[in-house]
């Protein structure tokens, strides 16, 4: 059976929204003189979502990489606890430092994010506040202090504590980085499709929390985004691995590495695709004008048709109709519905205001971070063939000099699908900040555009400081390689009678 | 329905979010105030000893700020997108300090040339010191602009930053020792005595300029409770005079925290129950009763626990600290 679409971007909920939404002059305005043209407060609200735009694009690189190698770290720790091997003890010693240059840099440009709820999205903060705002407390108090309260012991623990207490802390680490992923993607998801609240006084109140949090596209949202951080890890791990085996450099010690990556991307690659089908179907459930959008789908196909899928095309949003595109019958019905001839409504037939802006992005940025789903299965695939075919010798494996730079090339491309994704998730949204109850234009500070343009330069300028840093020191990392003598500390007992000596003579 | 009402739980919220205040500034307090006094400190050897003193702690410090975020944002989300947008500019000062001095921390231990670190680190933790002052001062004085409110506001500032120099002063005695411990004790002792001037100039200000001093400051009872706070702020001052000079190593620094708490408390017990005196009052201000009770249970919960970690990860690093050799 074909799903009911309806008119899902205009429920009864968002109807009463639009007669009650927020008016932002009445208490965000910073400005003394709110401009009277919609040009001008529009270079506002772009402004701002210039500004969200380039610090969550930024930000999103650094705890996608902790969550994953956190992990790993505890993959290894643990192998290490239950062999005794000390190789894996050294993985861990070595992973470790990458995960602490890419921590400091995820710390320090997540704290604007929190906060730019409150500066640049006024309106939105008041609005939603009581299902974001509590769902940001227990993100903070549950997840985020987790991991900082344990990264110090995991760290510089070394020796300080006990095997077993420091294996917890790595534990609480990983749990903590990705329990805080899962609550941000709640409160995401919740803005695609948001459930459980009504509209008291001009804002919204949580009638049912269950549905609010188990909202329609948080099942998805929550585990294509988890699945994706531990992809992204796991091929960094790989490709760094490839590295040192391209360079002939530690092999045996990264074919154990690449092993490990390789087994996990064996079962994560074919899940994230089975993810990411499962998410886009959603979409074009709760999300029609989105799902349109990111297919440059323009018009609603027949009852008893398939719509086509363009494989590529150049959409035109002027004209409403691609200039040109390359098509496979019936396949867009199947992809957004699982069946032959389900209804999939067109871009066009949607209100103009209701559409979402930048449609060519949407379309490309999708079919880029699908085709790097893709290739990702392929190389793990062709790898484990390779591996079977030589049984993961280190002389045999050495030799495939083309895969292992295959897999080295293919560092930076999970950043790019996880980027593309997110442009898809939250420009495809768009012109909602909640969808279908609160506009953008609506959620913005009107701050004076100076301002903002200044604090957008500040944050560019830091964040080129931040990665330029960050390069120099993992080039530094990669450099040195591991440290292959390096013997686990023993745990020694702080001595506190000497302790209190020291304290009585001072 | 609820035995709960709508009135108790917004004050609960105030409590819990005034602890998680407290929890922050003093903690990330002589972190930044480590970093301010960082700039008058000669030495690369000492100033690496004293980033070395918050290494494994900072983190979890900055953290309380976030979690102070978050609670404020789903308990009083009025106040939440009032203050941070009616505050744009220092808000955005204190999160440049705060990367600034995050960045520094992180990175000054694999770099090869230090300096520019330092600067970093001390030039970020300066900056977010005096951001927070400031956002301080604006909240005390309503949020009115004018001149009077002005000097106010940067008095406040250097109260803050001052108040913060002396937690990181006396957390240095307590990490530290030789000629770094030395210093640290006499580095205490200026940040004491600027500290208290600027508290006494604030309190007068506060009841020349403040909506607080006929709001509140009025009511018998409050002024009562603030004298006695204000005694207590006196003999903590005492304390850390004595502390210091009879070379105690913990008390200074406990003595120090004392003075910020009853400090603090005057401030809750002043502003209550606005948030924003004369401009947002908590009720006003804050989430639904479902989401409070909602949000109480987890928040409320995970507090103890919280503050059980931290305080393990402090245990795990206790005593003073030696060089780290490279």
């Amino acid at each position: 059976m074909a799903p009911d679409h309806g008119v899902a971007w205009q429920t009864p909920l968002a109807r009463r929204a639009a007669e009650l939404r927020p008016h932002n002059g009445d208490c965000f305005s910073l400005i003394e003189e709110v401009p009277n043209t919609i040009m001008a407060i529009n270079d506002i609200v772009n402004l701002s979502r210039g500004q969200f735009a380039m610090t969550a694009i930024f930000h999103i690189i650094w705890p996608i990489l902790t969550i994953s190698l956190s992990a790993f770290l505890l993959l290894v720790e643990t192998l290490w606890v239950r062999t005794n091997d000390v190789v894996y003890y050294r993985h861990a010693r070595f992973w470790a430092k990458l995960l602490v240059l890419n921590f400091a840099v995820g710390v320090v440009s997540g704290i604007p994010m929190e906060f730019q709820f409150g500066t640049n999205w006024a309106g939105f903060s008041r609005y939603t506040g009581e299902f974001i705002g509590n769902i940001l407390g227990f993100e903070g108090t549950m997840a985020f202090m987790l991991e900082a309260g344990f990264i110090g012991v995991m760290l510089y623990g070394w020796g300080r504590v006990p095997r077993g207490v420091h294996l917890f802390a790595t534990a609480m680490v990983a749990f903590g980085s990705s329990l805080s992923a899962f609550w941000i993607m709640v409160a995401n998801s919740w803005m695609q499709s948001p459930a459980g609240v009504a509209v008291v006084d001009g804002r919204l109140v949580v009638t049912d929390y269950l549905a609010a949090i188990f909202n329609p596209d948080m099942i998805w949202g929550v585990t294509h985004m988890w699945v994706g951080a531990l992809e992204t890890g796991a091929f960094v791990i790989a490709g760094i691995s490839a590295f040192y085996l391209y360079r002939r450099r530690y092999g045996e010690f990264f074919l154990r590495s690449f092993k490990l990556a390789l087994i996990a991307l064996l079962v994560i690659a074919p899940l994230q695709i089975w993810l990411g089908d499962s998410s886009g179907f959603e979409v074009f459930r709760t999300q029609p004008a989105k799902g349109a959008a990111i297919e440059g789908d323009w018009h609603t196909n027949a009852p008893g048709t398939g719509a086509p899928w363009a494989l590529l095309a150049w959409p035109d949003q002027a004209q409403q109709k691609n200039d040109w595109a390359l098509e496979l019958p019936t396949m867009l019905s199947v992809l957004g519905t699982h069946s032959l001839t389900g209804k999939i409504t067109g871009l066009a037939e949607i209100p103009r205001a209701d559409q979402p802006p930048m449609v060519p992005l949407l379309f490309y940025a999708f079919r880029v971070m699908a085709g790097i789903g893709f290739w990702f299965m392929v190389l793990a695939f062709w790898s484990a063939w390779v591996w079977r075919k030589t049984r993961g010798r280190l002389t045999e494996m050495l030799r495939q000099r083309k895969l292992l730079l295959a897999w080295v090339l293919s560092i930076p491309l999970p950043y790019i699908a996880v980027e593309s994704g997110w442009i898809v998730r939250e420009v495809g949204r768009q012109p909602w900040v909640v969808y279908g109850l609160l506009r953008t234009r609506d959620a913005a500070t009107l701050l004076p555009a100076g301002t903002i343009a200044t604090s957008m330069t500040m944050f560019a300028f830091f964040y080129a400081i931040l990665i330029a840093t960050f390069v120099v020191f993992a080039y530094k990392w990669l450099k040195k390689g591991p440290d292959l003598d390096a013997l686990p500390p023993a745990f020694v007992k702080p001595l506190r009678p000497q302790a209190r000596l020291l304290e009585t003579q001072s | 329905m609820s035995v709960l009402s709508h009135t108790t739980l917004t004050s609960a919220w105030f409590g819990l979010i005034g602890l998680m205040l407290v929890l922050y500034v003093v903690t990330d307090g002589f972190d930044l105030g480590i970093g301010i006094l960082s700039l008058i400190t000669r030495e690369e050897r000492d100033r690496s000893l004293m980033i070395q003193s918050i290494g494994h702690v900072w983190d979890a410090n900055e953290t309380w700020l976030v979690v102070l975020g978050g609670a404020l944002f789903g308990a009083f989300p009025a106040a939440y997108a009032l203050l941070l947008s009616t505050l744009y500019v220092p808000v955005m000062a204190m999160i440049a300090g705060l990367i600034l001095r995050g960045a520094a921390i992180e990175f000054r231990h694999p770099a090869h040339y230090k300096r520019a670190w330092d600067i970093a680190f001390g030039a970020g933790s300066t900056i977010a010191a005096l951001a927070q002052g400031v956002i301080l001062g604006r909240v005390v004085t309503g949020l009115v602009p004018g001149l009077a409110s002005g000097v106010f506001v940067a008095l406040t500032a250097l109260g803050v930053a001052s108040g913060y120099a002396l937690l990181g002063a006396t957390y240095l005695v307590k990490k530290t020792s030789g000629p770094l411990e030395h210093a640290a004790r006499s580095y205490a002792l200026g940040a004491a005595a600027t500290t208290v001037a600027a508290a006494i100039l604030l309190t007068a200000g506060t009841r020349i300029i403040s909506p607080i001093a006929h709001l509140r400051w009025s009511d018998p009872v409050v002024f009562q409770a603030l004298l006695m706070l204000g005694l207590v702020s006196a003999l903590a001052f005492a304390g850390v005079v004595w502390a210091v000079l009879s070379r105690r190593t913990h008390a200074p620094f406990r003595a120090a925290v004392l003075l910020f708490i009853s400090s603090f408390a005057g401030l809750a017990l002043s502003l209550f129950p606005d948030l924003v005196p004369g401009r947002l009052s908590l009720s006003q201000a804050a989430s639904s009763q479902s989401t409070l009770v909602f949000m109480m249970v987890g928040v409320g919960l995970m507090m103890p626990i919280m503050m059980g970690y931290n305080f393990y990860q402090y245990f795990v690093f206790r005593g003073k600290i030696q060089l780290e050799a490279h």
